[in-house]
């Protein structure tokens, strides 16, 4: 580690005050994003710590004021069908999508990395929607997903030949998420594309050369090569999709706001939940308590994730 | 030569009008209203300018808010304690702006207290919270079914034409069979397009409480158990989701033409739609009184009103603008375009629409005849009508009714706790 | 070599591969083109009724009818689209810009200084990490309502900074910028610390122009995570005047009557400047994604 700092050398002889400006430059550096991350990061994590044990309210009323209440949120929060409901839509999210969104990212990225006319523009198309606002997405598969007569539905019957459907793709508590999951994926899926682009181009061309002239197939090159070559650029883009899935809110929130959806707990996740105890029920307490489950929750996936994958990048 | 002259007269008129107004400082009141573009909206603009026009003292600025997040905005400004001298708000609301002091009580301002003598009895009781009056409203709410004459004239179904003549629960499948046979796609709409919110509980309260039932049990206001999930509101919501069931409602319509399209015949929603369905089907929509579910007939009763805000610091100005929103001619330039029940007496005589034989008899004669009934007079509200409507979303997507209604008044009740019964001092 | 003989059915081989793949990318192109087409297209039908109509058929990605700008003229003067854009343009972009500077210099500090408390630093930045936005949004609320202005009010709700300086700071942007420069050579640092320049001169004309790369990587990342943004937005601006887009598109979509072909008109104009300019700029980003690290 020490490796990497250089040691601010002496300078020139007579250089004035080179030792106090080793001493204090690293402050000045350091100090405005320290100061941001302490009070904007830190301090509300801590602040969300303090107040699940409190009964605090959105908006006070002077003759009741904010009170201890021990564990009560958190006895409240394991007793509440919603919370369940909302741990287990967001582990089906993460569970479907981490792995289905990564993997045709790579199958992408392979793509639009052969040599092929037109290899620029699909990939600038593949693109596309991460570069289109959630909530807009979310606007346009809600229409797409319309019963009867959707486009969903007439593309579902089409190549079922009619044997499937027409659904109520954002009604029935059994679709909701899955819709949720394709517009999802539609939306995210390219920036994993870019990156495991940048991956795949960063591997020395040389080795496959190599390969090509012991004879290796195209199959044992990617088996060999590509994949081990890849690593880090898997767990990076897996570690990263998890976090991105289990911080699930804007499109179910508007496909929630939209008019006729399923029942609520058949697609709300738990910043979801936290947003609606919190903001709209005006229970900060309990949506603290919420807030911290989740953060245990994630703090524990991604360390686990770490742990399986054995990152070979330690942290310098 | 003499349009300059009379241009120089005007400009010195106007100057001096400047210096004088520059002399007292022109009081200035924010006033929030939920509307989205369309003409509601743009009668308020009319409003405020007629206010802005006919004085120099106060300045009203109007600033319109979607209705989708209103309540949401109401919450982050009560919080950074910015609220606009004005608001409306969704009338069971009250008692929760009240309880956390977001409004003050307008029992003080005489120009108020006024209005109050001549104010809808209804909405007398909807504005009033702990013996003060707290909210005035331009107008009520009117709930009842529309029908489209033809189709229910073709599938041989009794239209009823006053409030004694209501359907029974019997009467009422019926007719809905009976349309369902001669292809009506789905007979009956009730705005589930609507989405989850208000809409759910000031519509769909009403047939609980025509049950026998209600969301509260109203003694105390303390608690929803044995009530909101009571045989009464049990019975009412089982048959609520066996009419989706039945096919007779569309609960997941995205469409909120269904009605006008002829797809449906009856159409149970609020007085607001009357100027699309007047416009849409002319002399075949007629309004049928609210059918009697159970022993009683009862309709929803409250509407959008407005309060003073406790971050007002021109309580005095603000309170002879919304004297002024009071007036008969500004209630009138409301109603007359979203076909709601005028608030005052002397608005609502004033409208042909509510004298016998109008368009809209049915509406007064249901808040004469006290069929209808306000929402939970708590500031439990918020509370109870996100856990009722959630319920019912639940319900008739096919959810348990027994269990959801279990869910909603355990959810209410523990609100009620949290808050200490929500004590008044 | 000596393939000669198996060259013709080789070449074949590859032609079958070529078709496979551009029978690959059809399909693909398709399922990404799709609900852009849609929108685009339907944006444009100014009749409502057919717009509806359509939507059950192929139809609904064909511009026929009555194709205008009706949709996008009503939308600019009904709703707030114009502030809403604006907002979106502002916050972000200032987020961004001051987000590349303040944590590249935090990287900065912790790469090229020794001193007491960097490893420390180094791990908690890292730890910080996986704190996820939403799980200090309630918090973070209670909290900026409580802080000081410089105009001595109390309170930062509803306002621009309060869209921005929260944002500023971003934990994985500080190790992406350190993690590039502890693999920059530092001869020329040190060649310009020996002619008496001082750290920020150097970090401002040697270091920051041979990072662009990690600049550019992180600005978009910030860009895209800022500028999808509704949860902040929804819980701490009130009113038109501080909206961003995906709060304005949220109200605009969950007003009655729901006009689709503006709700389509609103979500194409939001999508239209983002889209172009990340189609633009995308092949820089694969470059700089390639040399900033961000593969891992």
């Amino acid at each position: 580690m020490s490796t990497a700092v250089t040691h601010a050398p002496a300078g020139k002889p007579g250089k004035r005050s080179a030792p106090i400006k080793g001493r204090f430059t690293p402050w000045f550096f350091a100090a405005p994003g320290l100061l941001l991350l302490l009070v904007f990061l830190v301090l509300p994590f801590v602040l969300a710590l303090v107040l699940s044990f409190t009964d605090q309210r959105l908006v006070t009323n002077e003759e009741l004021g904010t009170d201890f209440v021990a564990l009560r949120n958190y006895v409240r929060l394991f007793e509440d069908d919603s919370f369940w409901a909302a741990l287990r839509n967001n582990f089906y999210f993460v569970a479907v999508v981490t792995p289905l969104q990564s993997a045709l990212a790579l199958v992408l990225a392979l793509l639009v990395n052969q040599k092929l006319a037109g290899a620029r523009i699909f990939r600038t198309i593949y693109f596309m929607p991460v570069a289109t606002t959630m909530a807009v997405v979310a606007v346009i598969w809600s229409l797409l997903y319309a019963p009867d007569q959707g486009v969903i539905n007439r593309f579902v019957g089409l190549i079922t030949f009619g044997m499937v459907g027409p659904h109520d793709w954002l009604r029935e508590p059994g679709l909701v998420m899955p819709a949720v999951m394709l517009l999802s994926i539609w939306q995210g899926v390219g920036f994993q594309m870019l990156v495991f682009l940048a991956g795949l181009q960063s591997i020395p061309l040389d080795l496959y050369e190599a390969a090509k002239l012991d004879g290796a197939t195209v199959k044992q090159q990617f088996l060999y090569i590509t994949l081990p070559m890849l690593k880090n650029t898997t767990i990076f883009v897996l570690i990263t999709t998890t976090i991105y899935a289990f911080q699930l809110y804007t499109q179910a929130q508007i496909i929630a706001s939209s008019g006729a959806s399923a029942p609520i707990d058949s697609f709300r996740t738990m910043v979801m939940l936290m947003v609606h105890e919190g903001f709209r029920n005006g229970k900060i307490g309990y949506a603290s308590g919420i807030s911290v489950v989740f953060f245990v929750i994630v703090l524990a996936f991604s360390m686990l994730q770490r742990v399986l994958l054995k990152e070979e990048r330690a942290v310098q | 030569m003499q349009a300059n002259i009379k241009q120089i007269v005007k400009l010195l008129a106007l100057s001096s009008a400047l210096v004088s107004g520059g002399a007292f400082a022109q009081a200035s009141v924010a006033v929030w209203v939920h509307a989205g573009p369309g003409p509601e909206h743009d009668a308020y603009v009319a409003s405020v300018k007629a206010f802005n026009d006919s004085q120099k003292d106060i300045k009203v600025d109007l600033v319109a808010l979607p209705e989708g997040s209103y309540s949401d905005q109401v919450n982050a400004a009560a919080l950074s304690k910015k609220l606009p001298c004005i608001l409306d708000f969704d009338g069971p609301n009250v008692y929760n702006y009240a309880w956390t002091k977001k409004i003050i009580p307008l029992d003080a301002f005489p120009e108020l207290a006024a209005i109050k003598a001549d104010l809808l009895p209804s909405l007398v009781r909807q504005g009033t919270y702990n013996n003060k009056l707290f909210s005035l409203g331009q107008f009520d709410s009117g709930l009842a079914v529309w029908g489209n004459k033809k189709l229910l004239t073709q599938a041989g179904v009794r239209i009823p034409t006053k409030v004694s003549e209501a359907w029974t629960l019997a009467e009422f499948e019926d007719a809905m069979k009976k349309l369902k046979a001669a292809g009506v796609a789905f007979p009956l709409d009730m705005k589930f397009n609507y989405g989850v919110g208000e809409w759910f509980t000031y519509g769909y309260s009403p047939i609980v409480q025509s049950f026998g039932g209600d969301l509260i049990n109203r003694k105390d206001f303390k608690s929803a158990k044995g009530v909101i999930n009571g045989p009464e509101a049990i019975k009412a919501l089982t048959t609520l989701q066996g009419w989706v069931k039945a096919g007779y409602v569309n609960a997941a319509t995205k469409d909120d033409s269904d009605f006008v399209k002829g797809k449906s015949a009856l159409s149970y929603v609020g007085h607001w739609t009357f100027g699309d369905y007047k416009k849409a089907l002319g002399d075949d929509l007629v309004l049928i009184p609210m059918p009697k579910f159970g022993a009683k007939a009862v309709t929803g009763a409250g509407s959008w009103n407005f309060g003073i805000s406790a971050d007002c610091k021109e309580p005095k100005a603000a309170a002879k603008v919304l004297g002024f929103f009071m007036s008969p001619a500004e209630i009138a330039r409301v109603t007359d375009i979203n076909g709601a029940v005028p608030g005052t007496f002397k608005s609502m005589n004033a409208n042909k629409n509510f004298a016998k034989g109008g368009a809209l008899e049915i509406y007064a004669q249901q808040a004469a005849e006290k069929v209808s009934l306000v929402r939970p007079e708590t500031p439990a509200y918020p509370m109870i009508t996100t856990a009722f409507a959630e319920a019912v979303n639940n319900i008739v997507a096919g959810g348990d009714v027994k269990s959801e209604l279990d869910k909603a008044a355990k959810k209410i009740d523990q609100n009620i706790e949290d808050n200490k019964g929500y004590p008044v001092k | 070599m000596t393939t000669t003989k198996s060259q013709p059915s080789q070449a074949r081989r590859e032609r079958f591969a070529r078709l496979g793949q551009y029978a690959l990318h059809t399909v693909l192109v398709i399922f990404f083109l799709f609900p852009l087409l849609f929108l685009f297209v339907s944006a444009l039908k100014g009749d409502e009724l057919q717009l509806l109509k359509d939507m059950g058929s192929l139809n609904a990605f064909v511009p026929y009818g009555d194709i205008s700008l009706k949709n996008f003229s009503h939308v600019i003067s009904g709703s707030n689209f114009k502030t809403a854009f604006f907002n979106s343009l502002l916050t972000v972009s200032l987020t961004v810009i001051l987000g590349v500077l303040i944590n590249s210099m935090l990287a900065y500090a912790l790469a090229r200084f020794k001193f007491k408390g960097r490893d420390f630093l180094l791990s908690v930045i890292v730890a910080l990490i996986i704190i996820p936005f939403e799980a200090i949004a309630v918090p973070l609320l209670l909290l900026v309502n409580e802080l000081p202005w410089v105009n001595g009010e109390i309170g930062w709700l509803d306002s621009y900074h309060v869209q921005i300086i929260p944002f500023i700071a971003h934990a994985f942007s500080i190790y992406l910028f350190y993690q590039f420069f502890i693999a920059l050579p530092k001869d020329l640092e040190e060649a310009a610390l020996m002619d008496g320049a001082n750290r920020l001169r150097i970090y401002w004309s040697i270091v920051m122009p041979l990072s662009k790369p990690v600049i550019a990587t992180v600005a978009v990342l910030q860009f895209l995570s800022r500028w999808g943004d509704l949860l902040w937005p929804v819980m701490a601006v009130r009113g038109d005047t501080f909206a961003t887009l995906p709060l304005a598109m949220q109200s605009f979509f969950g007003q009655y009557p729901r006009h689709w072909g503006d709700v389509m008109a609103f979500a194409a104009m939001a999508t239209l400047p983002t889209l172009m300019i990340f189609v633009i700029f995308q092949r820089w980003f694969v470059r700089s994604a390639v040399s900033s690290g961000i593969k891992g």
